[in-house]
């Protein structure tokens, strides 16, 4: 038996509402969504996912070293060839021989990573984290982008535990059309055949449902939701009320989640207590899978869903970066990816380094020791990604460097800081620079407690560089 | 070791040229500094030259000293191009003087160049803060104003400094490069508009930073053995002090202060044998209104903490006892970074010589000259002294 003994969902912290659509369009088309979440300009899947999973770990009380088997799993990951579980895993500190698996190209992607972590249970590995995270995008005007909300959930697998895999089964059948995105575009369209849609949609879900041993008899049903009326559509196929799915839905105020769209409402039914939870996902082409947990009503979850950080629509565009430019083309500052790759121990995760001379502390640990000079090899020490800022300022227009043109064009002043990062007992600290985020400016201040979380730096030649950054502390 | 003198000094006006090149702005500079000179200097007489350029723009990045003292006739003499950012040609300088004190040559040309004003706003941004520290410093979404304002917020936390008072630096300033012929930003500002300027780098507005400039300086400097030959008034290089230090602040001992400039002032003082009351006029590098406040604290000109009040107190104003930055400094005479260092020697030629026009310092005999690079990676001083006694 495969059981989930660890939850962690993610939200990013801006919203917007479906009136700020209205106000721009006239309409909104994403009928059943109230408000929904936005990507910051420095986040993506892969950021997103690192949030959900760190959290599902620390629900789990699991250490990261001890998961052995990882997947990824997203409609549209942020790279369209590169498999990013190699990064996701370094960020997390997952052993380099776990098994990892990413699962893309459908808003079923999420079930499909859960359906294969339960395999992998059932057969040789002890400990799975699976990670769905998703942010849609459509034209601007179209209701795929409407709808397109943000988030990420992530489940810590082993084979005992409070919530059970007890049931699973899939279906699916040809419906092309209702769902894309061509290779080379960024946007995802459908032809909009109402009906057809709609068949696609109860079609398959009927039919994963139908697949199962018993009949469904949960207190919570976490549909597909790509609007906030679809999933109630569905309840006749799926064998449930529209109060059990409504027990569970995220997209009225966080928006269509993709990939991510069953797995955060799963997330959020265990967390809720739910003593039983159907979860049924849609992938256009079309297929769905049903999987249903038993619980004590006591499964370890940690959420982050919660915000009301509103966005206007102008607002939302600067973010996604529909009214921008881009990065100047003269570039920055050179760092080479190579450059980059060596420092990956401490932008992921904070490796310091002690002088075995004086003892001291340095990051990054490299070169002659900063207390007493001494140039000798550094022994490593992880700092605990807490602390205080020494030294801050506000950047605006026209104090930022050329690789943060485009993140500032997009999400306006940043902090930047020096901040002492502790150890973990906090006795010892180190300096370094760091960028703010997830929060505004003004709330970054000298003696401020503060706690990293992994970012976009910047891109350069199409090359993302992922490190920390600093929020004030929780 | 042989002393060295100061013989002449000049600079071409700086500001932006479109009808210029680095070349030609370098010409200006070095006809100037030997046009200074009292009896007379001429390009066959170098023996060698040092010459400060960061490069911006890219331009002639390798060789661009020889591509200079060349075109201005230098003959063939050894020329070497020194790199040390916003500090290049105050390190043109102080090799100048040690090639004059070893005895390797009578005489050094020291000077620097830069343009900045030519390049598409795209090709400007990428040369914007590039002698910060890149991996991390840069990548936390710094360029020099957000280092300087992290360096001002901590100040203005542990000593009370406002904004006020680094407003105050602009305002004197600008009126000292009112007086300067060759400032870019030669006009006055009230406090009101140093207050009321757009934010760059909180708490640092746009009054707060020097502009990017287009222009170069020169200086002469000779040794003992011939400065007779140049002049009858010698000023001799009484100190030299130069300091280094980690290129990113959040590496270094302290955010309040230039611990580079530190050494350097120690170093020279002792050389020079004198103290920060023996000056009567500093060019301090004053790229941003706090560097000029931490300039205050580091070069001994009032105790730490206490900068804020100096400048409040008028007396670093023309007329007042220590008066700061006569030439308008970075802020309103510009800063053309490899010139910047060469060019504040120039003010201190023109002062120490009398022929400071309006701007003159009455009857000084000892100044200083104080450059830095990056946010204190380099860090170097001169000071300069009128040899009235020695000489009688």
């Amino acid at each position: 038996m495969t059981a989930i003994t660890g939850v962690g969902a993610y939200a990013p912290r801006f919203r917007i509402s479906a009136e700020a659509f209205q106000d721009a369009w006239g309409q909104f088309q994403a009928a059943g969504v109230t408000e929904k979440a936005v990507a910051a300009a420095d986040e993506d899947a892969l950021t997103m996912a690192y949030e959900a999973a760190g959290r599902a770990l620390e629900a789990a009380d699991v250490d990261a070293a001890s998961v052995d088997w990882l997947a990824f799993a997203c409609s549209r990951p942020p790279l369209a060839e590169e498999d990013l579980t190699a990064r996701l895993g370094a960020m997390l500190e997952i052993d380099e021989t776990a098994t990892r698996h990413v699962f893309a190209g459908s808003t079923r992607a999420g079930t499909r990573a859960l359906w294969a972590g339960t395999d992998a249970l059932e057969s040789d590995s002890t400990t799975g984290l699976v990670v769905a995270a998703d942010a849609p995008q459509g034209d601007p005007d179209d209701g795929v982008d409407h709808a397109a909300g943000a988030g990420a959930a992530a489940f810590v697998l082993e084979s005992e535990g409070s919530a059970e895999i007890v049931d699973r089964a899939e279906y699916a059948t040809p419906y092309p059309g209702t769902r894309f995105r061509t290779t080379g575009e960024d946007e995802t369209q459908g032809l909009g055949v109402t009906q057809y849609d709609r068949a696609a949609f109860t079609e398959t879900i009927g039919g994963a449902v139908s697949g199962l041993e018993t009949d469904p008899d949960v207190e919570a049903a976490a549909i597909q939701a790509p609007d906030g009326k679809l999933p109630y559509r569905a309840a006749g196929a799926a064998g449930v009320g529209t109060d059990e799915i409504q027990a569970a839905a995220t997209v009225h105020s966080l928006g269509d989640l993709g990939a991510a769209s069953v797995p955060v409402s799963l997330a959020s039914a265990l967390a809720d207590g739910f003593g039983s939870v159907l979860a049924v996902s849609h992938g256009s082409g079309a297929g769905a899978d049903a999987l249903v947990v038993e619980t004590d009503g006591d499964v370890p979850a940690e959420m982050s869903l919660e915000s009301d950080d509103s966005l206007s629509y102008a607002e939302y565009l600067r973010q996604r970066g529909v009214v921008t430019s881009g990065p100047p083309s003269g570039g920055g500052a050179y760092v080479s990816v190579p450059s980059w790759r060596r420092s990956i121990p401490q932008r992921y995760n904070l490796e310091a380094g002690r002088c075995p001379e004086c003892g001291a502390l340095s990051f990054p640990p490299e070169g002659a020791c900063s207390s007493c000079g001494a140039l000798e090899a550094y022994e490593p020490v992880q700092l605990s990604g807490e602390g205080s800022i020494e030294a801050v300022t506000t950047i605006s227009q026209g104090g930022a460097p050329p690789e943060f043109a485009e993140q500032q064009a997009r999400s306006g002043d940043y902090a930047a800081a020096i901040v002492a990062l502790e150890t973990d007992d906090g006795s010892e600290s180190a300096s370094i620079a760091a960028m703010g985020t997830d929060a505004a400016p003004d709330d970054f201040a000298v003696g401020d407690r503060i706690e990293t979380t992994i970012r976009r730096i910047y891109t350069q030649e199409s090359v993302t560089r992922y490190g920390f950054k600093i929020r004030p502390a929780e | 070791m042989r002393d060295a003198y100061l013989v002449g000094a000049g600079q071409s006006d700086y500001g932006a040229f479109p009808e210029e090149s680095y070349r030609s702005l370098f010409r200006t500079a070095f006809e100037a500094a030997t046009d200074s000179v009292p009896n007379g200097l001429e390009a066959s007489d170098v023996d060698e030259a040092f010459v400060g350029n960061l490069g911006v723009g890219g331009r002639q990045l390798g060789l661009s000293g020889p591509a200079v003292t060349e075109h201005v006739g230098l003959g063939g003499v050894p020329c070497t191009r020194v790199e040390n950012a916003c500090a290049a040609s105050g390190y043109a300088t102080r090799q100048a003087v040690q090639a004059v004190k070893s005895g390797m040559a009578d005489v050094v040309l020291a000077g620097g160049f830069e343009i900045m004003s030519d390049m598409s706003s795209d090709a400007t941004k990428y040369w914007l803060g590039v002698s910060g520290e890149t991996e991390w410093e840069r990548l936390s979404g710094t360029t020099f104003s957000g280092v300087y304002a992290q360096m001002a917020s901590v100040h203005m936390e542990t000593y009370g400094t406002t904004r006020e008072q680094l407003s105050r630096v602009a305002v004197k300033n600008h009126s000292n490069g009112a007086k300067n012929p060759h400032a870019q930003l030669g006009f006055e500002c009230s406090l009101e508009d140093a207050q009321s300027a757009p934010v760059v780098a909180d708490p640092l507005n746009l009054y707060h930073c020097c502009p990017t400039s287009d222009g170069a300086a020169c200086a002469l400097i000779v040794s003992e053995d011939v400065v007779d030959e140049y002049t009858d008034d010698p000023i001799r290089v009484a100190g030299v002090g130069a300091g280094s230090d980690n290129v990113g602040l959040f590496q270094r001992d302290s955010y309040t202060g230039v611990p580079a400039s530190q050494r350097a002032a120690e170093t020279a003082y002792e050389m020079a044998g004198v103290e920060p009351d023996d000056l009567d006029f500093a060019e301090v590098h004053d790229c941003f209104a706090i560097a000029e406040l931490l300039a205050y604290e580091d070069l001994g000109f009032c105790e730490k903490g206490e900068a804020g009040q100096l400048i409040e107190s008028g007396e670093t104003e023309i007329g007042g006892d220590l008066p700061v930055n006569t030439s308008g400094g970075l802020k309103s005479k510009g800063h053309p970074i490899g010139a910047t260092g060469a060019g504040q020697v120039v003010e201190a030629f023109k002062q120490l010589s009398g022929n400071a026009g309006e701007r003159q310092v009455e009857d000084p005999t000892r100044g200083l000259t104080h450059n830095v690079g990056g946010s204190g990676g380099a860090s170097v001083i001169h000071i300069f002294e009128k040899e009235t006694e020695v000489s009688a």
